[in-house]
């Protein structure tokens, strides 16, 4: 039993609900955020066609938390397991992207992590990408294969509802009841609807195809003009970090509260003039056109080398948020013309 | 249970000596022994107040306190600068990795420092005068601005002079009242034939703008990238490879240095700055 049926995805969510808090998405507008489910339907059951607007990151490592007290030690608050439903297969990406920085070998965050194990996570496909979604530019899917409890893919008639852990199995065996075999039908027709939603995202993308491997360009590049020309219409509002599902840059900024000090970890960005300023006023990404070329090739070039993988899935959520316009497919676009064209001139 | 490393450990300031105008070293006596590699750094906290990576000057042999040097240069600083003994200090580390002091034996090591740059080193030379005779040779060539600046005095003009195998000289940028040595900045005591090249290493630390020369000097004098170790000052907060702060291409300052040799680094944009 790896793969059920389920007609209604309100039973789905109740029968989570009587283990743990469950987030949901629920519609601000034309986009989805996440909200505490309730089963008395103030917080309905839906399924979103496309990845919420918030980054799952804020369930694992919030915008500022308490980081440590002292002189007294106190331990990180016990967690109680949540679920968060609605994630989609860039999601779960993100999170294997932050799982390698917090959980690294030398040290591990115990905050992070204390979430991080109580987390029940059911991700579902995607059935109708946004044009600026663009994880099949960097070898994503608009469904899950891996990394989820449960994963939920919308068919005709219900939701086909599949296992990927022993959490995941153990659910639906405890909700047995709940679940009606899926016939192969079912299973054919989610596998047609992943089709023609990869199919439909490839073709909102197919202008943005570049020739080369993503990391060679932007590395490339380095010296390339570009970065300080698509920066002139960057206003460092800083969004596209902060609700980037990726990135994790942060300060520990320390407070008082009578008679015990604490340390508060607090989101950060590297596009903030004074990032990377030290004390003597050195300030190697003094130009903000530097900023933009550092957060790619962290992005596309230093976290590959280092953890084998890059830092960005492909949610577009940097494009949506973007004060200044800035889509970083047109710049990688722009960037891998320029180099065809010095290496046709050459 | 994970160990956090946000948490720092409680000690206390005991002792404040003045180095210079602008340069006191704190002794910090921690609630328990603090073990540490010379080269290694801790973020030093003043409770309440905020947080700085220092790289403790005191020999790592020493477990029961410490010694940090600090230069007065912003908010923190200077406030730690106001503070006075029996003050409450928070400590977290040893972080990043230090000299490789092993790599050095039977070599000569050439040792430039400039100003508030001299706190490592002095750790390092510590280190090395314990176990003077596994080098070849020991010579330092530190500079500062005045003879006032130099930190260390009684040692700089002192004790450390009559150490066999190590060869110390100074200059000033400017020369006042009975100074009698040299006089300009430190690469213009930098030497071709300071050291038998073909088996030293050098080892640089000081203003980001006295390191760049100083590198560019020793990589003129024929000295090979992977043998220049270069201490970078990078903003820093986590001090554990995870805030981003201090990311020189895809190293972690504060994990992967904050000791890295020129090869590692030299192709990276704008590393002095
Ligand atoms: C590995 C290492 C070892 C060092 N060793 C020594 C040493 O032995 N002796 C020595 O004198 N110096 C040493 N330094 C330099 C020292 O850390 C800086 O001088 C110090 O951090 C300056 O802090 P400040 O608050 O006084 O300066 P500021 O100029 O006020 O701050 C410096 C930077 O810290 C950040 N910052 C300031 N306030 C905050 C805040 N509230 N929240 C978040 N970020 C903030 C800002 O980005 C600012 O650019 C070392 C640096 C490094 C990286
Ligand atoms: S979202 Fe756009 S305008 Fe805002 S900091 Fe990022 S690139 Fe600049
Ligand atoms: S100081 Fe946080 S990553 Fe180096």
């Amino acid at each position: 039993m790896e793969t059920v049926f389920i007609s209604q995805l309100k039973a789905l969510l109740d029968a989570v609900a009587q283990q743990m808090v469950v987030f949901t998405p629920t519609e601000v507008g034309d986009s989805f955020t996440y909200a505490r489910y309730t089963h008395d339907g103030e917080v309905k059951a839906v399924l979103n066609p496309v990845r919420t607007c918030s980054p799952a990151k804020e369930f694992l490592f919030p915008m500022r938390e308490i980081a440590a007290v002292f002189p007294e030690a106190i331990s990180p608050e016990e967690v109680q397991p949540f679920a968060v439903f609605g994630l989609k297969d860039c999601d779960l990406k993100s999170i294997q992207i932050l799982d390698r920085v917090f959980y690294e070998e030398e040290f591990h965050d115990p905050f992070y992590i204390s979430r991080r194990e109580k987390m029940f996570l059911i991700s579902s496909d995607c059935y109708d990408p946004k044009d600026t979604c663009c994880c099949t530019l960097f070898e994503g899917r608009v469904f899950p294969l891996k990394g989820f409890d449960l994963n939920v893919s919308k068919i005709k008639d219900g939701y086909l509802v599949e296992a990927g852990s022993t959490e995941g199995k153990m659910f639906l065996h405890r909700n047995e009841r709940l679940f009606a075999d899926a016939p192969s039908a079912a299973r054919a027709e989610r596998d047609r609807n992943r089709q023609q939603a990869q199919q439909q995202l490839e073709q909102i993308n197919a202008r943005y195809k570049l020739d080369r491997k993503v990391e060679e360009i932007v590395l490339e590049s380095q010296d390339s003009p570009v970065f300080d020309q698509v920066a002139t219409g960057c206003v460092e509002c800083q969004s596209c970090t902060r609700i980037c599902p990726t990135c994790h840059c942060f300060y520990l900024f320390d407070t008082q509260r009578e008679n015990a000090f604490g340390k508060m970890k607090v989101w950060d960005s590297c596009v903030r003039q004074d990032f990377a300023r030290v004390a003597g006023g050195e300030n190697p990404r003094k130009i903000l056109g530097d900023r933009t070329k550092h957060r790619l090739m962290h992005k596309f070039v230093y976290f590959l080398e280092r953890y084998g993988i890059h830092m960005c899935v492909g949610c577009g959520r940097c494009v949506d948020s973007c004060a200044g316009e800035m889509d970083f497919r047109d710049v990688l676009v722009r960037l891998n013309r320029e180099l065809v064209n010095i290496k046709g001139r050459s | 249970m994970i160990a956090n490393p946000y948490q720092p450990l409680t000690a206390t300031i005991t002792e404040i000596i003045d180095e210079s105008p602008t340069i006191k070293s704190f002794v910090v006596v921690p609630r328990q022994p603090f073990k540490f590699a010379t080269g290694q750094f801790i973020e030093l906290t003043l409770p309440g107040q905020g947080e700085a990576p220092f790289t403790p000057s005191s020999s790592p042999s020493v477990t029961e306190k410490m010694e940090v040097t600090i230069m007065k240069a912003g908010r923190v600083t200077g406030l730690l600068h106001e503070c006075q003994t029996g003050q409450p200090v928070g400590i977290r580390g040893p972080m990043g990795k230090g000299y490789p002091v092993d790599d050095f034996a039977g070599k000569q090591v050439y040792i430039v420092g400039g100003g508030v740059g001299l706190a490592p080193i002095r750790s390092l030379l510590l280190t090395l005068i314990d176990r003077i005779g596994d080098f070849e040779r020991v010579v330092c060539r530190f500079g500062a601005r005045s003879p006032e600046d130099f930190i260390y005095k009684p040692a700089l003009f002192g004790s450390w002079k009559q150490i066999q195998g190590l060869d110390i000289t100074l200059t000033v940028d400017k020369a006042n009242g009975n100074w009698s040595g040299n006089v300009g900045v430190v690469t213009t005591i930098l030497k071709r034939d300071d050291v038998d090249i073909s088996n030293a290493v050098a080892v640089v630390c000081g203003p980001p703008i006295m390191m760049k020369f100083a590198t560019l000097k020793l990589l003129d004098h024929g000295f090979a990238p992977n043998r220049i170790y270069l201490s970078m000052e990078k903003n820093m907060s986590c001090g554990i490879g995870k805030c981003g702060h201090c990311m020189i291409g895809k190293y972690y300052a504060c994990k992967d240095g904050p000791v890295f040799t020129f090869e590692q680094i030299q192709n990276y944009p704008n590393i002095w700055e």
